[in-house]
């Protein structure tokens, strides 16, 4: 629960932080196609964004219901009309449009028509250039998916370009979500949307901006097959204007996180004449619908072909530790990962999951569940929606979810399965699922819950050096790496990745010059629950230097941060690591004796505020040896843009302390 | 009646072992298991040609994927057009033991439209089949049969596809009627079989027990030590167009053939052509003039469809919409200047490709067109698809290649210009100015020119933040803040760049006990040194030829002495030249480098040479001079 208010307490935080948050009367606006003014020639940008390659002059959205006498069912009628000055050749893309549409099961969405438009002013006068019928191409990109593009003709440096296109949709379950920023300025973005009262809808709407709700009721009427329905309607409407262009960052979730938007989400259906349902108004509707579902709850509930599988797979063990263990090595080892993240399987029963030996991220995690429920351990489905898909707005909403992992309880611990990985073990999921929060659905039960999906692990690597400095400048010795958890993950993945050793330790001498590396040995490489132990006789040239009789180095070697990967001065998202971690090298070195340290380097220790991440740096030496040690350690997988700061700083000290050389003295 | 079911039962028995065995991994030779990430068990691939227009194709693979570093290649694909049609598709896949573990349906092939990056419309798509599975190592089978009713290439044979490849066995079968001619190229050594087989006659390619070769950095190519053919025709037909292509002549006929008339401009751009040049004394400002226009008044979108991937987009059209791909702007470039009276010639060539091979022409070598405006003492080449570069700069990975004119003649070879290193420059004055903390303000004036310019040129086009982003990032000063940047092109004539930044630093200097230590090298280090590779099999490529010279002049902070400055360097071999020094002058260091790098090929021997010289200059480059305390 802490994490989840971190990340809230961070957005707030910005959002304050941001001028044009504040609430502010829009005054709104309406545009004619075709209709271009003089003075729109002149529009100017300034400030951040007196580069921009283009600005959107309006970006106006409409969308209504219709009843379709061919679906016999309501329908979602999306117009969009919107309108860019471009400012240079580099903003020449916003004269092309591209509209995904899509289609399944005979439900499709059509395009109506698409107008478009470039003005050009020549010698006072604007002249208009149409889209023709020879700039329209369509490009089917697989069964389901069609890509309409379009190219405006006559366009330069100061053109202005307009599209308005119509889209009517047979899938009212999600309506087209509404983006009020883009990445060049925006002077005025507006959504209106009509909605019959026989329809619910969740809304979420996501970023920064301040986006002016107003709803009101008004009278509709339809013409469906049994005559006509008067209703009220709820019109919702939101605008925004001069809004500046969204920059993205470094170490963040994604731009979707922090984008202004509004979306929306079936919840109930009341169409007279039409039994009342509720689609997804609260967890417990939504956990019985998946429950009900064919690619969720019933796929789960298909035992018969788990059951011969699992005798095989625990045997004669009783133990429940045992079995969530053997059961998980077995899911993760015989179905492989096809990279497609959902959480709605895409085989209807397990069995043929189980043939097939591959499958979608559900497909994997929901048969690992099967086989567990079998085994009649507490196992249940959490929800989630990865990084990379940005937040979930934390309210009943089954459509912002893209994945699934498994939950099991044992006694008082819960432990986190994700099996789309040979190399994931129980409680580590893979980095996109590090998305703070996840829902943990109880089936039987018809309820859910929010649950924390924070690795309570620091990823460690631990590297050990014991070397020896001859009197030529050369270091040999030996080199033990340790790592952990996520650090340990990625190291065994680039080993399993390469053709062979060989391979593997060029790509890890890979900007070490000077590092020569015999008797490798690897430990623990499959036996995932220790930590991956990596040894090696090292030997080490171009690292030490000489001027007249004085010997110096960078005792890190090839362990030093080099750059602070934090460059900018300020930082509006949070920075988001995943998970914690902590980073110790320590180096021995014995040195000839005829050798003198010329001045010990001072002992440092840098902690940030209530501990959340800190450096040490040590140096103990006698003669003819010396020790370093240096130790990094950031507590917190999330640090907020306020914390910003520090981390920066504390980045710019460490590479500041491992950048002093040791100097010796020849005697 | 009993023996005749011993014997049905017997047979099923031995058909049931074989084919359980045939891929097993133990099967595969010892040898080949070296250095391979993948094996191809079989390969067999059969290109049967009906007539000019017509012909079959069937392909058929089983490769033994040995670990994960092969996981790229557990897929199948096979591209298609309007003129061609994949069927009987089939895959299979087989465990370690080479056990069936799935025989795919024809459902599992995706099929999905292949429209290249940057192109906006093409009609190109792809069958393909993702093999998954978990446990290594295993096998996969397909093979499918594509026909083709219009010709433009032949499969050309390449069964070591990649690093880590071996190959058990691999065969090409191509048959084409002896009525018809055609063209291969074919690696040194390798056996051609030919044989007349009713009205046709038949070419075999094959090789046995091919060893993976390790990766080798910098590589020009696996093709020096591997088996290969290529294959071109000479008569083909193709989307209602009958081609000979015997040679670059006729070949650069046919095209010309295509473009015909495709110059024809509306009245109103003949009009706006003349008011354009009216002032216009030389020819050489006509083209200036209209290369200008091109430059403000189009822009690049993609559309190929059919012979379209050939034949431009008439000028007429490229003059309603105003943008074109490279072709249609290069024509529509050519009959503005036709409209100027200047002629000019459209031009084949491979963008970041090898050079046309003079001797073998074929269309798959090239993947671009520029245009090549001949005057008398002094010949203009212009790259008609970017809005920025400067008139006859048409980009390092266009320059100093083999090309084809296309002239109302035919075709004929010429050679694009050559940018060298001393053309392709970077030239920096840093001025590092210590305050007594020994924080420093710095201020850096670069110019770049030619490939240099063309890599910065990004940085004008970008916006302030982005352009702060990158500076952050490219120039590796330990903790910097910029305080000013601008970038400008001072002559929109020439292709050069000037850079000016500004900015603090506070970690110039590290400390080492009570002395200071100062890499000299602040602004251009090469921060590693490739890495030597024993017995080297294939040719390398230093693709890049450029110099650049740097100047950094550092003022000694209060307080302290120089203790020890390195000697002058000076590397110099066939791969380019390098120099560095340092002079003390009154109060400050002037640090001086100069570092030339030649682009060429070459033989794999040299490599160890080519490491050792990266090595010094490596080792130069991190040179420090010790600053100690006045006592």
């Amino acid at each position: 629960m802490n994490a989840i208010k971190s990340v809230l307490f961070g957005l707030l935080l910005v959002a304050n932080l941001c001028a044009y948050s504040q609430e502010k009367e829009v005054k709104p606006r309406t545009f004619k196609y075709g209709k271009v003014d003089l003075n729109e020639f002149d529009t100017k940008v300034n400030g951040a964004d007196s580069a921009a390659s283009a600005v959107a002059l309006f970006d106006v959205g409409r969308g209504w219901f219709e009843f379709s006498a061919k679906t016999g069912n309501f329908i979602y009628v999306f117009e969009r009309h919107t309108r860019y000055k471009i400012i240079n050749k580099t903003g020449y893309d916003y004269a092309n449009l591209e509209i995904q549409l899509y289609k399944q099961n005979g439900s499709e969405q059509n395009l109506e028509y698409t107008d478009g438009a470039t003005y050009n002013l020549e010698a006072g006068k604007i002249v208009t250039s149409k889209l023709s019928k020879e700039s329209k191409f369509s490009e089917k990109q697989d069964k389901n998916y069609t890509l309409k593009k379009f190219a405006l003709p006559n366009v330069k440096e100061g053109s202005i370009v307009e599209f308005k296109y119509k889209i009517k949709s047979d899938f009212i379950f999600t309506l087209r979500s509404w983006r009020f920023q883009k990445e060049i300025p925006m002077l005025y973005s507006a959504y209106e949307i009509k909605i019959p009262e026989y329809f619910k809808y969740k809304i979420t709407a996501g970023g920064f901006l301040f986006i002016n709700p107003k709803e009101e009721r008004v009278n509709e009427s339809f013409i469906s097959a049994s005559g006509t329905l008067n209703t009220t309607s709820l019109k919702l409407h939101y605008q925004v204007e001069n809004v500046p262009g969204l920059k993205t960052e470094n170490f963040i979730t994604t731009m979707e996180d922090y984008v202004s938007k509004v979306g929306f989400e079936l919840s109930s259906v009341t169409v007279p004449g039409e039994v009342y349902r509720d689609v997804t108004s609260t967890w417990p509707k939504i956990v019985k619908g998946l429950k009900e579902d064919e690619n969720f709850g019933l796929f789960i509930n298909k035992r018969s072909y788990s059951k011969t599988l699992l005798k095989d797979i625990i045997k004669i063990n009783t133990n429940q530790d045992t079995i969530v263990q053997l059961v998980f090595n077995y899911v993760k080892n015989n179905i492989k990962f096809n990279h497609d993240d959902d959480f709605s399987t895409s085989e209807t029963n397990p069995k043929t999951v189980f043939e097939k030996k591959s499958g979608n991220s559900a497909d994997v995690n929901l048969c690992l569940l099967t086989l567990l429920s079998e085994a009649k351990v507490n196992a249940f489905p959490i929800l989630l929606s990865t990084r990379s898909n940005g937040a979930h707005p934390g309210f009943p909403m089954i459509t912002k979810f893209n994945n699934v992992i498994v939950g099991v309880q044992i006694g008082e611990k819960t432990i986190l399965l994700d099996a789309t990985d040979k190399n994931h073990m129980p409680d580590m999921i893979a980095f996109d699922n590090l998305s703070h929060e996840g829902l943990k659905v109880n089936l039987a039960d018809e309820t859910a819950e929010w649950i924390s999906l924070e690795d309570p692990t620091i990823s460690r690597k631990n590297i050990n050096y014991l070397l020896t400095l001859d009197g030529e400048n050369k270091i040999s010795g030996k080199m033990y790496l340790s790592t952990t958890n996520y650090e340990a993950f990625s190291r065994r993945n680039s080993y399993q990745s390469a053709s062979n050793e060989d391979d593997f330790l060029k790509s890890y001498k890979n900007g070490k010059p000077g590092l020569g590396i015999k008797n490798y040995k690897i430990e623990n490489l499959t036996n995932l629950n220790e930590s991956l132990i990596e040894s090696m006789d090292v030997n080490i040239e171009d690292n030490v230097e000489e001027a007249g009789n004085l010997i110096y180095f960078t005792p890190l070697l090839y362990e030093r941060t080099k750059e602070n990967p934090f460059k900018l001065e300020e930082r509006n998202f949070p920075v988001d690591f995943g998970h914690p971690t902590e980073e110790v090298v320590r180096i021995t070195i014995d040195y000839p004796k005829e050798y003198q340290v010329d001045k010990t380097p001072k002992n440092e220790k840098i902690i940030l505020p209530e501990e959340s991440a800190s450096f040490t740096f040590l140096f103990a030496g006698e003669p003819g040896k010396m020790v370093i040690s240096s130790k990094i350690v950031l507590k917190k997988s999330l640090y907020t843009p306020e914390e910003y700061h520090y981390i920066k700083e504390l980045f710019k000290n460490i590479v500041r302390k491992q950048s002093e050389q040791i100097v010796l003295k020849k005697s | 009646m009993r023996i005749v079911i011993l014997f049905v039962i017997g047979l099923f028995l031995i058909k049931e072992t074989k084919s359980q065995g045939i891929y097993d991994v133990n099967k595969i030779p010892p040898d080949l298991l070296k250095d391979a990430s993948l094996v191809i068990r079989y390969e067999n691939q059969t290109y049967d040609i009906k007539n000019p227009g017509n012909a079959v194709y069937d392909y058929k693979i089983a490769v033994t994927l040995l670990n994960k570093s092969a996981e790229g290649a557990s897929n199948m694909y096979e591209f298609y057009d309007k003129f061609s049609n994949v069927y009987n598709l089939k895959a299979t896949l087989y465990d370690s033991k080479g056990s069936k573990v799935k025989e795919y349906k024809s459902s599992d092939f995706k099929d999905r439209s292949a429209v290249s990056s940057g192109s906006l419309y093409e009609d190109s798509r792809v069958k393909f089949l993702d093999f998954l599975y978990n446990n290594y190592p295993y096998t996969i089978e397909y093979s499918y049969s594509t026909e083709y009713s219009g010709i433009r290439f032949y499969p050309s044979w390449k069964p070591v596809s990649s690093w880590g490849a071996a190959v058990e066995k691999s065969e090409y079968t191509f048959r084409i009627p002896e009525t018809m001619t055609f063209k291969y190229l074919k690696s040194t050594g390798l056996k051609t079989d030919s044989l007349k087989v009713k009205d046709k006659i038949q070419y075999k390619w094959s090789c046995e027990n091919v060893k993976a070769l390790e990766y080798e950095p910098m590589s020009a190519g696996i093709a020096d030590v591997s088996p290969w053919v290529t294959l071109a025709p000479n008569q083909f037909e193709y989307d209602n167009s009958k081609a000979n292509i015997e040679n670059w002549d006729n070949l650069g006929a046919w095209l010309s053939g295509l473009n015909n008339g495709a110059q024809a401009l509306p009245e109103s751009v003949k009009l706006k052509v003349q008011n354009l040049i009216k002032g216009a004394a030389t020819p050489k400002d006509k083209i200036k003039l209209l290369y200008n226009y091109l430059q403000s008044n189009t822009r690049y979108v993609g559309v190929q469809l059919g012979i379209g991937g050939y034949k431009p987009i008439a000028a007429e059209k490229v003059a309603a919409v105003n943008y074109g791909d490279c072709k249609a702007l290069s024509n529509y470039m050519k009959a503005l200047l036709q409209e100027a009276g200047i002629k000019s010639n459209l031009v084949v060539i491979g963008n970041d490709m090898p050079s046309l091979n003079k001797k073998f022409a074929s269309l798959s070598q090239a993947n671009h067109m520029i245009l090549c405006v001949p005057l008398e003492k002094d010949t203009t080449w212009l790259e008609c698809t970017s809005q920025f570069v400067p008139m006859g700069y048409i980009g390092n990975d266009n320059s100093d290649r083999t090309v084809l004119l296309v002239t109302e003649a035919g075709g004929k070879l010429a050679q694009t210009p050559y940018y060298s290193p001393a053309n392709n420059y970077q030239k920096r004055i840093t001025k590092v100015n210590f305050d007594e903390e020994g924080s420093a303000n710095i201020s850096l004036e670069t110019q770049y020119g030619f490939a240099q310019y063309e890599e910065n040129l990004r940085m004008t086009l970008i916006e302030p933040t982005e352009q702060r982003k990158s500076l952050m990032n490219s120039l590796s000063i330990p903790n910097m803040q910029i305080s000013s940047f601008s970038f400008n092109q001072p002559n929109k004539e020439a292709a050069v760049l000037n850079e000016k930044v500004d900015l603090k630093a506070s970690q110039i200097l590290t400390k080492g006990g009570d002395k200071l230590f100062l890499t000299l090298n602040m602004t251009n280090r090469q921060e590693s040194a490739v890495t030597p590779i024993e017995n080297r099999k294939t040719y390398f490529n230093v693709k890049y030829g450029y110099s650049d010279e740097d100047e950094i002049i550092y003022n000694i902070p209060k307080g302290y002495k120089v203790e020890f400055m390195p000697k002058d360097v000076v590397i110099e071999s066939e791969f380019g030249k390098y120099t560095a020094k340092v002079v003390q002058k009154d109060n400050s260091l002037i640090y001086s480098r100069t570092k030339t790098i030649n682009n060429k090929k070459y033989p794999p021997e040299k490599y160890n040479d080519y490491v050792a010289f990266s090595k010094k200059i490596y080792q130069a480059d991190k040179q420090k001079g010790i600053l100690a305390k006045i006592e």
